[in-house]
């Protein structure tokens, strides 16, 4: 009963001590601080993704420093060379603060475009999660955590949801299923169905090729973020290996869609936040400050619970629809069913994975 | 008269198909776009113009559509003298290695987009005119210049070079037989191209990508980074924009030239 | 008021000159400047002078296919993401090693002689029925069918295609109508094919209009009255004599069809891609520019011997044939 007014009066202080604190930080530095660029860019992702990050932190930032973001929704993979070569090349770089995916950003971090975020205040404190695995200080933060859920619609289900991964290859749901275009999401979660363990990757992954073959025999549709929410819309398939992100979206839309994780468990993985180096100073300040507010406990809160993800900063209450989700992980059990792969792995397999999926299904 | 009516039979059915098939995506389009349901569909879900007032509100638009023009007029601009002049070479005057020069000339389309398009970012960086609108405009010349040499060419190859050679046998010296003869024999080839070259950089998105960022985007950049994102029907609404340019440009070209005249050859 | 000879022809050229339009005095004055500039002896230089700038401007995609090449001579170094500073050909051998690449590309080549072909087939009573169509409100018809899904670009066209040809689209709903059950008519090659020849037909039978319009209507008529039926006529008079603008058109559609991006990637459903889509994962998903370089130069060396191939058999008549002059 009392949790909520207290929420409230919690929040309302965060806010202010967070103006507040953004104040004082720009107070060593008041040369940066006169120079305060009129506007940051950032790099994001559209539709349901940006709006949360546009509510949870952009305006709030915005609010509390005056500091107008714009934001930029180049493709993750296409900002990537942009990046590189404007710092090669000893160019400003296009954006301020890059939101990428973890595996992504270590990529950036290991190629040395990247500034140091280990001077950040609020770092202190946040999940473990939040330091990225494999890297020396703080190249970037990690955000939040997200799960590739089996996302269904329940027309198609009528005896409940589906309890292993093997529906992808049923031959009822022949030309109506989906996975992402590369297999990301997917690619260790195949070796699973098809049979191995999680010991075998990333040395063995032929269960998981070999399973990827008799997907491909079921004729799959292979795309992105939105393929997925207009082909559940358009009654084009069943069943999906996608980020519960975009199924929660699609449900609030009014679509008959829902999630499980199957036996076999689900990929779950993280986002961060960067800045690209080769920055005015004073730009560079400020970018760091924005990656700063995003961590936040209020940012966190907000941002995160619009996105229905797990927040790398602590003890914060899961949105309604969410409480007791198994793509909503907190607890060490939730943890367990779900399959995490480090990214110094992924970094230097991903790559493999991703040619050898497509050699299989370009087929 | 069965020769004439099995003529006409064939050459209208084919027409028609393809009239069609043309025609089909963009009247679906345009349908769709008076929505007022969320997503993108036909028959549409009732009728509003809802999804027009989202798109005139949307943060940057207008921007973004006259960076659009810029760039075309720049890049319409550039192709006039440039394709012309190569065409009338090419069409005119013999060349060692002709087929070597048709071939370099075709490198903007045996290259694909995605190519030039990163190699572009590289080499303009390189420069430091990455960032800068216009270079997107001489981009965007390069990529379609075939388009306009291949316009003119095929006029020019419909005029007789008696012509010209008649011009200088009356006393004309070269300029003047250039711009009194060759020039306005080639004028439908000359305004196709120039059309072409304006549509083609009005829609392009690929190589623009990678060319501006997002204080330099251009619409088909936004279009296609939204359509990435979510699909909602503002992006029908932009599109039965597109269709209102398109008729504007038809009109004005029909006023001013004529229609008529890209089916004259001389 | 006599005047002495010279003087009054002096008094006439005055006077003639006085009398000349401005526009020719401009003209008489460039006359001079370029007969100054550019002194009769150069004249033979003349072609590469108006060539200069066209070549100049392409010139930019040569240096950018020089940093391919140098990219596709190096291996990525996956513990730093960038290229090794030694050369080697592992990026070709990639290509060669992986067969994916080869059926993709034959996929795509495929692809561009399908298209192309059917392209032609239907771009060319087009055209023709466009320069000989009588009514003049017809002819407007025909033009503005023509110009408007060109004025919208091929994102938004794939996108109809989508709501037309979809699972629960207008076409699907009509069989239902019918009682038929829907079908998959979309995310497979045929609908890539179909899409892409949409794309190309405005471009087609624009730089086909000028060939057909250049063959006097005469032409037709004296083979008909020899006694050749409508199609003889096609084929062996007008085909032939619109050859110059249907290699051109031919050859734009082939190059524009294989390194096409967008449609496969919209209405393929991720199974069909293209080769330009292959370039892309290279440079983009896998991060690897060697690679996505090398893809590159394969698929321009490619397109390029195919080009010059067309130019070689057709190409002379191409360039020097008069159309119907």
């Amino acid at each position: 009963m009392t949790r909520k007014p207290i929420f409230l009066t919690s929040r309302r202080t965060v806010l202010k001590t967070g103006a507040a604190a953004a104040g004082m930080l720009a107070m060593p530095a008041i040369l940066k601080a006169q120079d305060k660029p009129g506007e940051i860019i950032v790099r994001a992702w559209g539709g349901a993704w940006g709006d949360a990050l546009r509510e949870g932190v952009a305006d709030p930032f915005t609010a509390a420093t005056g500091i107008n973001v714009r934001f930029d929704f180049t493709e993750d993979n296409e900002i990537k060379p942009k990046i590189w070569s404007a710092v090669d090349q000893g160019r400003v770089p296009p954006i301020h603060v890059n939101w990428d995916t973890t595996t992504n950003a270590t990529i950036s971090a290991l190629r040395g475009v990247t500034v140091d975020l280990s001077d950040l205040s609020n770092l202190d404190g946040l999940l473990p999660l939040a330091k990225p695995a494999g890297l020396d200080g703080y190249p970037l933060v990690n955000t939040y955590a997200y799960v590739y859920v089996c996302a269904y619609r329940k027309e198609a289900f009528p005896d409940g949801p589906p309890k292993s991964w093997n529906v992808l290859i049923d031959p009822k749901f022949k030309g109506r299923i989906a996975l992402y275009d590369d297999g990301i999401g997917f690619n260790p979660i195949a070796v699973l169905a098809g049979g191995g363990t999680l010991a075998d990757i990333p040395d063995n992954m032929e269960p998981g090729y070999a399973f990827y073959r008799k997907v491909r025999d079921n004729n799959p549709l292979l795309g992105e973020d939105p393929d997925f929410t207009s082909w559940f819309q358009n009654g084009e398939i069943d069943v999906a290996c996608t980020i519960s992100v975009n199924a929660r979206e699609a449900k609030q839309n009014g679509i008959d869609v829902e999630w499980t994780i199957p036996e076999e468990g689900c990929k779950v993985d993280t986002d961060g936040l960067w800045v690209p180096r080769g920055l005015p100073a004073n730009e560079e300040h400020w970018a760091k400050e924005f990656v700063n507010f995003a961590l936040s406990r209020d940012a966190q809160q907000k941002w995160c619970s619009l996105l229905g993800l797990p927040p790398v900063y602590p003890g914060l209450e899961p949105p309604a629809d969410l409480v007791g989700d198994p793509a909503y992980p907190t607890t060490e059990a939730d943890f367990a069913r779900l399959i995490s792969i480090p990214s110094p792995i992924l970094v230097e397999n991903q790559p493999i994975w991703f040619s050898r999926f497509n050699e299989i299904f370009q087929g | 008269m069965k020769n004439a009516f099995s003529k006409k039979l064939v050459l209208w059915s084919l027409v028609w198909f393809s009239v069609i098939t043309l025609s089909l995506p963009t009247i679906i389009v345009v349908g769709a776009s008076f929505t007022a349901g969320d997503i993108i569909q036909f028959p549409p879900e009732g009728f509003s113009l809802r999804w027009y007032q989202k798109l005139w509100e949307l943060e940057g638009f207008k921007q973004a559509l006259g960076r659009t023009v810029y760039v075309s007029v720049i890049c319409t601009l550039l192709a006039l003298p440039v394709g012309t002049l190569a065409a009338i070479a090419l069409a005119r005057y013999r060349f060692c290695f002709a087929n070597l020069i048709q071939v370099y000339l075709m490198l903007p389309f045996t290259i694909p987009l995605v190519v030039s398009g990163i190699s572009m970012m590289i080499f303009f960086g390189e420069i430091r005119i990455l960032g800068k609108l216009w270079p997107v405009g001489v981009a965007l010349c390069l990529i379609n210049i075939p388009f306009m040499i291949w316009s003119v060419t095929a006029s020019i190859n419909a005029l007789d070079p008696e012509l010209e050679n008649a011009s200088y046998n009356c006393g004309a010296p070269p300029v003047q037989t250039f711009f009194s003869v060759t020039l306005p024999s080639v004028m439908p080839g000359i305004i196709t191209g120039a059309l072409l070259m304006f549509i083609l950089a009005f829609n392009e998105f690929l190589v623009s990508l990678f060319l501006t960022d997002s204080r330099t985007v251009t619409l088909p950049v936004q279009i296609y980074n939204s359509i990435r994102s979510v699909i909602t029907p503002d992006l029908a609404a932009v599109s039965v924009l597109y269709i209102i340019i398109a008729l504007v440009a038809i009109w004005l070209l029909d006023r001013l030239v004529g229609l008529e005249i890209f089916l004259r050859s001389k | 008021m006599l005047l002495p000879g010279a003087t009054r022809r002096e008094f006439m050229k005055r006077e003639q000159e006085n009398r000349l339009p401005l526009s020719w005095k401009l003209l008489d004055g460039m006359e001079r400047v370029v007969a100054f500039v550019w002194p009769s002896r150069f004249r033979h230089a003349v072609g590469w002078w108006f060539l200069l700038p066209a070549l100049a401007l392409v010139g930019i995609l040569l240096i950018g296919l020089g940093y391919m090449v140098q990219y596709s001579l190096h291996e990525l170094d996956i513990s730093t993401y960038r290229l090794r500073a030694d050369y080697s050909l592992a990026n070709f051998a990639t290509f060669l090693e992986r067969p994916v690449y080869m059926r993709v590309l034959v996929r795509t080549l495929l692809a561009s002689v399908i298209v192309t072909g059917v392209t032609m087939v239907l771009a060319f009573p087009y055209a023709y029925q466009l320069v000989r169509v009588r009514s003049a409100a017809m002819r407007k018809f025909l033009l503005i069918a023509l110009f408007l899904p060109f004025f919208i670009g091929q994102v938004v066209r794939a996108y109809g295609w989508l709501i037309i040809l979809g699972r629960e689209g207008l076409v699907n709903g009509i069989l239902g109508q019918f009682g038929i059950a829907p079908l998959n008519l979309l995310f497979n090659y045929p609908s890539v094919v179909f899409g892409l020849i949409q794309y190309m037909l405005p471009f087609a039978v624009l730089l086909i209009i000028p060939a057909v319009a250049a063959i006097s209507e005469d032409v037709e008529l004296a083979s008909e009255g020899l006694g050749a039926n409508w199609w003889a006529t096609f084929r062996h008079v007008l085909l032939p004599m619109a050859r110059p603008g249907l290699v051109g058109a031919g050859i734009v559609v082939f190059t524009l069809t294989m390194t096409d991006f967008a449609m496969p990637e919209i209405m393929g459903g991720g199974k069909n891609d293209f080769f330009a889509s292959a370039i892309y994962d290279g440079f983009f998903q896998l991060s690897n520019p060697g690679l996505g370089a090398a893809l590159s130069i394969i698929l321009v060396v490619v397109g390029s011997v195919i080009v010059s191939g067309a130019f070689f058999l057709a190409g002379a008549a191409s360039l020097k044939a008069r159309g119907g002059g």
